[in-house]
């Protein structure tokens, strides 16, 4: 009660700051009246009584004041006193704001642009109950994985899940996810072009481990994993039932077909709940045991050795993620000595294998991984954009300063306090950052549409929730304050340190001289770190690009031009396995007849398509190689395979059509598997298994040179070719590769052809090869483009610091240069007196900057690819365009100087 | 009788509290009727009466209402609240302890 009242009385102070200030006027007047009265009484005269009774009273303006202080809001008053004379102050000088303010924006817009995309990827947390409970298992960034072969653990396969879940000690719930492939709905029998929609096969758990409840009707109860194909229902997002229902009330119960079989909708979830999958927004919720209708021609369920769950769990109360580490570790030891799986399935060293159990509050996602590290350095790199920025605008206060000292000195005689005169000045800085602060929002939010797409390129459609929210705007508040006081602290010091008795006396322009002496080493030491760090972030970012050039240029081994990729999924279609060999050889000829088309081929995984196969193998006829990483990349392809892409064969022989069913299987290996395992042989003859199938020997017949197929980076791995008309009733989806002059005047005419060949062939992928190589080095893009950005934005602020600061000089020096000048100093002298201070400025930032480049060269050593983090080419370019910078900078207050009329120069004295 | 002593730091609280306990009243009346009270011993001055005054209705020991004098004029009327009287109780209670303890030392020494 009591503090309400308190609270009442100083709102009331606050607002209704007249009435207070009348109520006390009237006090004090009616106190004086009794006491005037009493002296009348006593027969005093009522002039002479008033004065009295004032002398009585003492100083009224010192009693007003005191009775001010006691209602505990002057901080406030003053501080909005303060914050009306910046905004002022601010007005007078329009120049100086908006340089100022926009510098700031800048800096503090990539700041917070940069970190709501680390916020959305990395930091948020699950909208679901008590995210902070939630554990992965596996590696959460293998989102639409499968893989097939011998048990791992960094995806899942069913039966693996349903031991972990039943047998585990420390979850109080785990559930499945998996990728559904493609996935077609229909809404309605009647229209023609079903659509495509984001799916999750899951765990009829999911929901309740989640702890997510239905917006609308029901979401799953676990019966939906009793039995295969039982459960013919899903769930729908609400930002899908939106979207496609129009936000239908009505939309329970109805039916839909997903890739032709039908379901019925039976719940809706809350707008916030996207899936677990941080950028990929889910749409439908399938029951899992519906796999195989979902997936026509393919049966995962009771497969030891289809991987393709990701597993999150809740701890138990009390538990740990330590404590369920170590006790899921020894459970999957149990299970796999328990023998339930089958033994074929344990590959080399099962004993080797070990599940992650990571905090999993924050979701799934394969961009994470991707990002996290660019993420990391763009931060950093925008900390020090924004540190050039609050250099500049403290430079710029230095000198502001300057113009005011007098108005300083003035008021520091006049009785103002230096503290209150500092908190005044920083009142200003404060309300600048928070102008650049809010105008930076908006600059941010506009950035990050288009950095998601510089992020994930153009055919990747994400999902991260960029919009403005608290953790976002609290960070760019925090950071205007910090920013206020960064730039402004120093200079409000300054500024208020004066020697009054000189600074009064003298006029303002020689005072600036008097106080340079005390004024100019801080704002040197401004420039000169901007220097630096521009050439910090120079040099940094000649190396990313340098690096994606070098990555761009990286020879494949083949002509990366003029190859047009095409992926397809024949089973989904409905092809019988037994029938896709001839599928195959027609499905190449309906192609090769495409006007335009030079040459086609097949491969199971295709190029840069981010699917690869991999296996150990064992050589006939000797020991295993002891290898801590045996797996050798493998892909199927078709004849001419070796032709149309491209990559020489160096020894023996390509595929041909002869290589077909019921032929001695054979393989052609690359250079890189042939030295290795053959060093010093003839490696054509010989014979080698995967371990996974050791009764099925391949011959080599061919070794082809070192090709890139999916990786950039990185050696190139070991990796074999098998003929894919040797066996190809087990294939899945795979893509053709076509050579042609222009892949994208290609695309609409073959995606034509694949239509008229089959209906039902859904064109899953058709993209240049160009396209998916780019996007296999995104993050690579996204940090060199973005390096690039910043660097330049970088060396105008720092320029524009190092001109403000020579033109200052200029000014300070007109007198001194206009005496030089009447003594006979030519103009070339005198520029020349400008740009030596200016390349000392330089000079000294420049070795600055490389110190701190020595420094970092290990950290950023790691993120470059083909160059040293010290590419002398780099340095040297960066350093020139410095000093061109500075000479530029320089030069033209320094040129201003030279036209300084001597007479002129002397008279201003 | 020499001057008026200066009031004792610190005791002011307690006698705008104690003087108000009985009925409210304006500031005026306040340090008049310290003064009566205290035969004439105890001077308020004046201009530290108001600045007090303030400060002990920020800290709700005290309230203030526009009323009525007696003789028909408008003042500023303050009276004792509930965690204003709890307060007087407590400042009774040190100033009873502080002067016993200075009567004792000023009786000893």
């Amino acid at each position: 009660m009591r503090a309400l009242d308190r609270l009442r009385l100083r709102l009331r102070s606050l607002l209704r700051r007249e009435a207070v200030e009348a109520e006390m006027h009237a006090e004090l007047r009616f106190h004086l009246e009794m006491q005037a009265e009493e002296l009348i009484a006593a027969g005093m005269g009522p002039v002479e009584a008033r004065h009295a009774a004032m002398r009585a009273l003492g100083p009224l303006s010192r009693i007003e004041e005191e009775c001010r202080d006691m209602r505990r809001t002057r901080w406030i008053e003053t501080f909005l006193q303060d914050v009306r004379y910046a905004l002022r102050a601010l007005r007078l000088s329009p120049a100086f704001t908006i340089v100022a303010t926009l510098s700031l924006a800048l800096g503090i817009g990539a700041n917070t642009a940069i970190f709501s995309l680390m916020d959305a990827l990395l930091l948020r947390s699950l909208p679901v109950q008590t995210p902070g409970r939630l554990v992965a298992l596996g590696d959460p960034s293998r989102v639409g994985g499968k893989s097939e072969g011998s048990i791992r653990t960094d995806l899942f396969s069913l039966p693996l899940y349903r031991e972990l879940r039943e047998k585990n000690q420390v979850l109080s719930g785990l559930y499945a996810s998996g990728r559904t492939g493609r996935l077609e709905v229909g809404t309605d029998r009647s229209s023609a072009q079903p659509e495509r929609a984001r799916g999750r096969l899951v765990s009829g758990n999911y929901f309740a481990v989640l702890g997510v409840p239905a917006f609308l009707g029901r979401t799953f109860n676990g019966e939906e994993d009793r039995s295969a194909g039982s459960a013919p229902y899903v769930v729908i997002s609400h930002d899908y039932w939106q979207r496609r229902f129009a936000s239908d009330p009505g939309v329970l119960g109805r039916a839909i077909t997903l890739n032709n079989y039908p379901f019925t909708i039976i719940g809706v979830t809350p707008p916030e709940f996207f899936g677990d999958i941080v950028g990929t927004a889910t749409d439908v919720w399938i029951p899992m045991m519906m796999q195989r209708q979902v997936n026509p021609g393919r049966d995962f369920l009771e497969r030891w050795d289809v991987h393709w769950l990701l597993l999150m769990g809740r701890l138990k109360p009390g538990v740990s993620v330590e404590q369920a580490r170590g006790s899921i570790g020894s459970l999957f030891k149990q299970i796999i000595a328990s023998q339930v799986i089958p033994e074929d399935m344990l590959g080399d060293r099962p004993g080797d294998l070990h599940i992650d159990v990571s905090p999993g509050g924050a979701g799934f996602s394969y961009l994470r991984r991707q990002f996290s590290r660019p993420l990391a350095t763009l931060m950093a790199i925008v900390a020090l954009v924004l540190l050039i920025a609050c250099a500049n605008v403290a430079n710029l206060l230095l000198e502001r300063a300057t113009g005011r000292q007098k108005e300083i000195s003035v008021r520091l005689a006049l009785g103002a306090g230096r503290g209150r005169l500092v908190r005044q000045l920083l009142t200003e800085s404060l309300v600048l950052s928070l102008l650049g602060g809010s105008l930076g929002v908006f600059f941010a939010f506009w950035a990050d549409a288009g950095l998601l797409k510089l992020m994930i390129g153009s055919t990747r459609s994400p999902a991260l929730d960029l919009r403005p929210n608290l953790t976002v705007l609290a960070f760019t508040a925090a950071v205007s304050l910090l920013t206020g006081l960064l730039f402004g602290l120093a200079p409000a010091l300054r500024s208020t340190r004066v020697e009054l008795a000189p600074a009064l006396k003298e006029s303002s322009r020689n005072l600036a001289g008097a106080g340079a002496g005390r004024r100019w080493p801080l704002g040197k030491i401004l420039v000169v770190s901007q220097f630096a760090i521009s050439l910090l972030l120079l040099i940094g970012a000649g190396l990313f690009v340098r690096t994606l050039v070098n990555l761009q240029r990286l020879d494949l081994g083949y002509p990366r031009e003029g190859l047009l990729m095409l992926q397809l999924d024949p089973v989904a279609a409905g092809v019988p396995r037994e029938r896709l060999g001839t599928f195959v050889e027609q499905l190449l000829e309906r192609l090769r007849a495409v006007p335009g088309v030079d040459a086609v081929t097949l491969s199971e995984n295709g190029l840069f398509s981010g699917t690869e196969s991999s296996t150990s193998i064992a050589i006939s006829g000797r020991p295993p190689i002891p290898d801590p990483d045996d797996d050798v990349a493998y892909d199927r392809v078709a004849p001419d395979y070796f032709e149309v892409v491209g990559i020489p064969i160096l020894q023996g022989r390509g595929f041909g059509t002869e290589d077909r069913i019921g032929t001695l299987p054979v393989a052609v290996i690359n250079e890189t598997m042939a030295r290795f395992y053959f060093p010093k042989q003839n490696p054509i003859g010989q014979r080698f298994a995967g371990t996974d199938e050791p009764e099925r020997v391949y011959e080599v017949v061919g070794v082809s040179k070192d090709a890139r197929d999916h990786e950039l980076r990185g050696a190139v791995p070991r990796r074999y070719y098998l003929p894919l008309l040797q066996r190809s009733d087990d294939l899945s989806a795979f893509n053709a590769e076509i050579r042609t002059r222009d892949p994208k005047v290609l695309i609409e005419p073959i995606r034509k052809a694949v239509q008229d060949f089959n209906p039902r062939l859904a064109v899953l992928d058709l993209v240049p090869l160009g396209t998916n190589i780019n996007e296999s080095i995104d993050d690579d893009r996204l940090v060199a483009k973005l390096s690039a950005v910043f660097g330049l934005l970088a060396l105008i602020l720092a320029s524009i610091g190092l001109y403000g600061v020579i033109s200052f000089t200029v000014a300070r020096r007109t007198n001194e240069i206009g005496i030089r000048m009447a003594l006979g100093a030519g103009h070339n002298r005198v520029l020349w007196m400008v740009l030596r201070e200016t390349l000392l400025l330089a000079l000294a930032g420049i070795i600055l900057g490389l110190l701190a480049v020595l420094a970092s060269g290990r950290v950023m050593a790691s993120r470059l690819y083909g160059l040293s983090a010290y590419d002398p080419p780099t340095l040297v370019a960066a350093t020139l365009v410095l000093v061109l910078v500075a000479v530029l900078a320089g030069g033209i207050p320094g040129s201003r100087a030279t036209r300084v009329d001597p007479t002129e120069a002397l008279r201003y004295e | 009788m020499g001057k008026p002593s200066d009031l004792v730091q610190g005791t002011l609280d307690l006698l705008i509290l104690k003087t108000i306990s009985l009925e409210p009243k304006h500031g005026w009346a306040i340090a008049k009727r310290i003064q009566q009270i205290s035969q004439e011993v105890l001077q308020v001055q004046q201009g530290s009466l108001y600045p007090a005054l303030h400060r002990l209705e920020q800290q709700g020991w005290i309230h203030a209402v526009w009323g009525e004098t007696e003789t028909g004029r408008q003042a500023k009327l303050y009276s004792l609240t509930e965690a204003g009287r709890v307060q007087l109780e407590k400042e009774l209670a040190q100033w009873e302890r502080l002067s016993t303890a200075i009567n004792l030392v000023a009786k000893m020494a």
